[in-house]
């Protein structure tokens, strides 16, 4: 999951942006967002049987 | 940068080669990065193709599944196909080392127990238990490269620097 959303973000960051500090930024954002959201989702489904 | 603008507000695209932006599409779509190469923006390229190699490598050592068109689900099957085929001649060089040969479909009537051998690599690769990153890992790659033409076009007619 890391290095799957390590290399989407990278991907997206470079796309997107042109400036290498906004690269950085928006690359940082979408793995936080895509790390963090995979977190919060698997422990909101903690609680149900699998 | 005027014309670039100009073109973003719908005017024509004259003044494009577009010989060039098309040579540069079908390149981009044949190998990732290079249609940024053939519209001047080399570097740019090869980060791309970097990183999409890097995901395909991954979706591959993963055992990921390329996919085959299914006559049972032959709209799903063929979008996995798609997703599969974007990365390009990556793709295709993956199938001979997987199937023996570039195929993208099965083969025979699974109600017969009759596909092909091909069916039986897919299902051993699917069987593994990375399987499903695997495949997430080429799709990916397969679609990032897909999008990856969008800005090869707008490089090649002036929307973007």
């Amino acid at each position: 999951m890391l290095l799957y959303s390590t290399l989407v973000s990278a991907y997206f960051g470079i796309l997107v942006r042109r400036d290498r500090r906004d690269q950085f930024r928006l690359a940082a954002l979408i793995w936080s967002a895509m790390v963090g959201g995979t977190l919060i989702l698997s422990f909101l489904m903690y609680p149900f049987p699998g | 940068m005027a014309s670039g603008a100009a073109q973003e507000n719908g005017e024509s695209l004259a003044g494009t080669d577009l010989v060039r932006v098309t040579v540069a599409l079908a390149a981009g779509f044949m190998f990732p990065g290079l249609g940024h190469v053939v519209v001047k923006r080399a570097r740019r390229g090869l980060t791309f193709a970097a990183l999409i190699l890097a995901c395909f490598g991954l979706g591959l050592v993963h055992d990921g599944r390329l996919a085959l068109r299914d006559g049972q689900q032959p709209f799903l099957s063929t979008l996995q196909v798609v997703a599969n085929v974007g990365v390009g001649a990556p793709d295709v060089v993956a199938r001979w080392l997987v199937y023996g040969r570039p195929v993208y479909s099965l083969q025979g009537e699974p109600s017969l127990g009759a596909f092909d051998e091909r069916n039986d690599i897919l299902r051993a690769r699917a069987r593994s238990a990375v399987s499903l990153y695997g495949t997430a890992y080429l799709w990916t790659a397969g679609l990032m490269n897909l999008l990856l033409l969008f800005e090869v076009w707008d490089i090649g007619v002036g929307r973007r620097d």
